[in-house]
């Protein structure tokens, strides 16, 4: 059981920095010998190929371009159909939180074993599933089945320990994104905070459903974990790795955990309005200091910092207060430990802004009790206005409410333009100006807004005849005056 | 060879170091060696900051004689390099030991080609004489590494030599011909072909004074980020050998407050006029600037864009990021003082606090979960002001054992953690 501690890390490794798992690259080949899971399904039942050819109806690949100022990336995903309007759900990893939504271009929708695409439709993401939502267009809807079909009426099935499932798979674009089946059986149920079940083996393609016996419906398969490895070399002494597979996931929400969210569908393409509480860097306790602190069966978290401004902070949180409960209901105590930081983003994820929600802190040993009406997220680092300068090599990005907390200063009295894209060699790039630089001044003047700073920088480009411009920029809290050459 | 310079060589000795390191969750001993050279009757023995500092337990002189006699430390300047050992006098009358000493050249004198002689026991070798000229009398050479991390070479400039400086020459003496000390050797350029560097005898006469007089050199501080001027003068409208680019100004310090801020050009302190073009003027800036009393008010000018104006600025006493270290032997844990500039830099609320700096695996601190660069905020609900709090933390778990909550700050996220017995 070595690969025990390693799925449940992985898992819980959020959405954004499962990106590259969930996704890969369109271009990459990856050989893997198919015929062997057709054989073995045969074997043991007659029907399970008849299901299958069903339940393949149900599922697509996606297919988008991030667009970005100096390449177009193209992305494909694993898509589930969940209504009769053609909507898919896709993993929250399958798509770069940094990017921009109107980066993000050319969605298509490929039904499986079909090398043919058709336009799709873009319907943004949901902070508390942290599903994309995706819609085919016309045509392709006729094939296309809803998964919502499959499943059982009444409560949704749990499956039992050592029950059987299977799933399904997706190949790559040049297998023409061919369906096949994958089955396994049932070795551990855990609450991460969703109710998760692991497979002895892989399942399902990430994004995919998974299937009991009957060809009920019991889970979506989530983004996959890692699994240890050592690596042997000749001379070496063997090296521990850790192998992720970006196209199977032996982890699945339990059904109960995905039919109810699937109305959950945004109204617009930035998935607003996105519930705020302002409580900074949540930070779970393990059982020995909750077991200190008397906190009999319960988790708490600390929390970090208040942000400025923010319903916590109007609530009156304070740094470093300890949150015992929500609404009156304690911290479960969850394993691993830091599940509760994810249990209480969600808790907060799945109100709307003007929900009140109740807190219950200690604080230096007493216990408080606090009402926070939840605001709206400030404007996300996604939703940034940027402006790419290609003869200067830089991207100016506003400076939003994250940077300020990034760089530990008050929101309301900064200005000046993040550095978003440097471009490699580019005369910005040769001058010292690295990703993430604060622009502070240009030329000598104070940066007062995106605007401002968008309109000097447009001049300077224009003017073909000056030879070199100056930045001041603040990194880590220091400064550095930069001369940019362009000549 | 000239008398001076036999006297000189009778001067120079090796100094065997042992000190003690917290870094790995418990206090362990090392031993290393480095060169020095008597300046006085008296027994005061000249050498590096990175060769004898306070870490250090006991300090070995080999003298010419070939007979070892302990030394105490008087003071060390890490900024400059330097430190002052003074021989066990009392042992050295007591088994008759006798010493010539050397005396200082002034190094403002030097000329670039002029012959430099370069004495000390690299590697543990026994005296051993390397010759060459003056490369350069006032070279600028950052060390972003410092002295053991201590911050170093900001207020002096450097004599570049070709006399071959090893690894075990640190602290002996560059001579000239007639055998004064005109620099101490302190650092060569590793992977370079003779390029050495001494810390000048101009500095080291001031510094020496200092530190026989209070151990310590108390210098002022104003918190700006010195950059060389270098072709800006265009861009900045300014006159010709004029000016200082301030950088950066660190967050919270006296020249924040004045209001200052990076991208300001220093024209002038106290009316002197500033000509801060190049790295290798800075130093002499920066000295101008400690060389005051701490809390004087210093009148700064300074051009902002086309303005110029004045902004005072009082000082505060100059202290490094290197806060007292310590080992907490039975939680396997080493920390450090957070200190002023640490503070500032991480933009932490105030001073207090200990960084860890190592834990021993297997031990309590490692298996509660905290690591290196965590800052310890309290310990039992206590806030930990100073190193003291630690230690006494630490006591009452040795008197009697009991579960220990710690709050630490990892990258601004605060946990918890208990250390059990």
């Amino acid at each position: 059981m070595t690969t025990s501690a390693s799925p449940c890390r992985s898992l819980l490794a959020g959405h954004s920095r499962n990106f590259r798992r969930a996704a890969w690259p369109a271009s990459r080949l990856r050989p893997v010998a198919l015929g062997l899971c057709f054989l073995v399904t045969r074997a043991l039942a007659a029907e399970l190929p008849t299901l299958w050819a069903e339940r393949i109806k149900c599922i697509v690949a996606v297919e988008y371009v991030t667009e970005t100022e100096t390449e177009r990336q193209p992305t494909i995903a694993m898509g589930t159909v969940i209504d009769a309007n053609g909507t898919i759900i896709i993993p929250s990893g399958a798509i770069d939180p940094r990017a921009a939504t109107w980066q993000l271009k050319d969605f298509m929708v490929y039904l499986p074993g079909d090398a043919t695409s058709t336009p799709a439709e873009y319907l943004g993401q949901d902070a508390f599933t942290g599903w994309h939502f995706v819609r085919a267009g016309e045509k392709p809807r006729a094939h296309l089945m809803p998964v919502t079909a499959f499943a059982a009426k009444g409560a949704p099935p749990v499956p039992a320990l050592a029950e059987f499932v299977w799933g399904l798979g997706l190949r790559t674009k040049d297998e023409d994104f061919a369906p096949y089946l994958m089955q396994s059986h049932v070795a551990l149920i855990q609450s991460l905070p969703q109710r998760t079940a692991i497979s002895q083996q892989e399942v399902a393609g990430p994004g995919l459903p998974v299937f009991n016996r009957d060809g009920t419906l019991i889970g979506l398969a989530a983004a996959s974990f890692g699994q240890s490895y050592l690596q042997f070399g000749r001379n070496n002494r063997p090296n521990p790795v850790l192998l992720i597979n970006v196209e199977e996931s032996s982890a699945f929400l339990l059904a109960e955990e995905m039919l109810p969210h699937l109305h959950r569908i945004p109204k617009n393409v930035s998935g607003r309005p996105l519930a705020w509480l302002g409580a900074y860097g949540l930070e779970a306790m393990d059982r020995e200091v909750a077991k200190f602190l008397k906190l009999a069966a319960q988790s708490g978290a600390v929390v970090s910092e208040v942000l400025e401004g923010s319903p916590a902070e109007k609530a009156g949180l304070k740094n470093r207060d300890i949150i015992l409960a929500l609404d009156g209901k304690p911290l479960p105590q969850l394993k691993p430990d830091r599940v509760v930081v994810t249990y209480i983003e969600r808790e907060v994820e799945r109100r709307a802004p003007g929900d009140l929600l109740a807190l219950t802190v200690l604080r230096g040993g007493e216990r408080v009790e606090l009402k926070a009406m939840l605001g709206e997220e400030p404007k996300l680092l996604r939703e940034a206005m940027r402006k790419y300068f290609d003869r200067l090599g830089l991207t100016a990005r506003e400076f939003v409410y994250g940077d300020a907390i990034d760089r530990h200063v008050k929101a309301a009295e900064t200005a000046g333009v993040v550095a978003h894209l440097v471009k490699p060699s580019g005369p910005a790039a040769i001058a010292g100006l690295r990703v993430d630089d604060w622009v502070k001044e240009i030329d000598g003047v104070e940066v007062k807004s995106f605007a401002d700073a968008t309109a000097k920088l447009a001049e300077i480009e224009r003017d073909q005849a000056r030879p070199e411009f100056v930045l001041l920029v603040s990194r880590g809290g220091e400064t550095a005056v930069l001369r940019v050459k362009l000549k | 060879m000239s008398r001076g310079f036999n006297q000189l060589l009778d001067a120079v000795v090796r100094i065997d170091v042992r000190e003690i390191a917290f870094e790995a969750g418990a206090k362990r001993y090392a031993s290393s060696i480095g060169s020095g050279v008597i300046l006085s009757a008296d027994g005061l023995v000249l050498t590096n900051a990175h060769v004898a500092s306070p870490r250090a337990v006991e300090f070995s002189i080999t003298l010419s004689s070939l007979e070892r006699v302990g030394a105490k430390l008087v003071g060390w300047d890490h900024w400059t390099d330097l430190a002052l050992l003074r021989i066990d006098m009392d042992e050295a009358k007591r088994r008759g030991l006798k010493f010539s000493h050397a005396d200082f050249g002034d190094s403002d004198k030097l000329y670039p080609g002029q012959t430099v002689i370069a004495v000390g026991t690299p590697y543990g070798l026994s005296r051993t004489v390397t010759r060459g000229i003056v490369s350069n009398k006032s070279q600028y050479l950052e060390d972003v590494r410092g002295v053991n991390g201590y911050e170093t070479g900001m207020f002096n400039t450097w004599l570049q030599t070709d006399a071959a400086i090893n690894p075990g020459n640190s602290g002996g003496p560059l001579v000239t011909e007639d055998g004064k000390v005109i620099g101490i050797s302190t650092r060569g350029f590793s992977g370079a072909n003779n390029l050495g560097f001494a810390i000048p005898s101009s500095t080291a006469r001031r510094v020496v004074a200092g530190l026989v007089q209070a151990g310590t050199i108390t210098r002022s501080y104003i918190g700006i980020v010195p950059t060389p001027l270098q072709d800006f003068e265009t861009f900045f409208a300014l006159a010709l050998n004029r000016g200082m680019l301030i950088g950066s100004v660190e967050l919270g310090s006296p020249a924040a407050k004045a209001g200052l801020r990076g991208s300001d050009i220093l024209l002038a302190l106290d009316g002197t006029k500033v000509d801060g073009r190049f790295p290798e003027q800075l130093p002499a800036i920066q000295n101008l600037i400690a060389s005051q009393p701490v809390g004087a008010s210093l009148t700064l000018t300074v051009k902002r864009g086309t303005e110029t104006g004045d902004f005072i600025v009082i000082t505060e006493k100059l202290e490094s990021r290197v806060g007292e270290e310590w080992a907490l032997e039975k939680w396997g844990l080493s920390v450090r003082k957070v200190s002023r500039a640490y503070a500032r830099r991480n933009q932490l609320e105030d001073a207090s606090g200990v960084i860890v700096i190592g834990v021993q695996p297997g031990f309590p601190a490692d298996a509660a979960g905290l690591s290196r660069d965590d800052i310890i905020i309290k310990i039992n609900q206590q806030p930990v002001a100073s190193l003291e709090v630690i230690k006494a933390a630490q006591a009452s778990y040795e008197a009697k054992p009991a579960p220990t909550l710690f709050e630490a700050q990892r990258n601004r996220r605060v946990s918890l953690y208990i250390l059990k017995p």
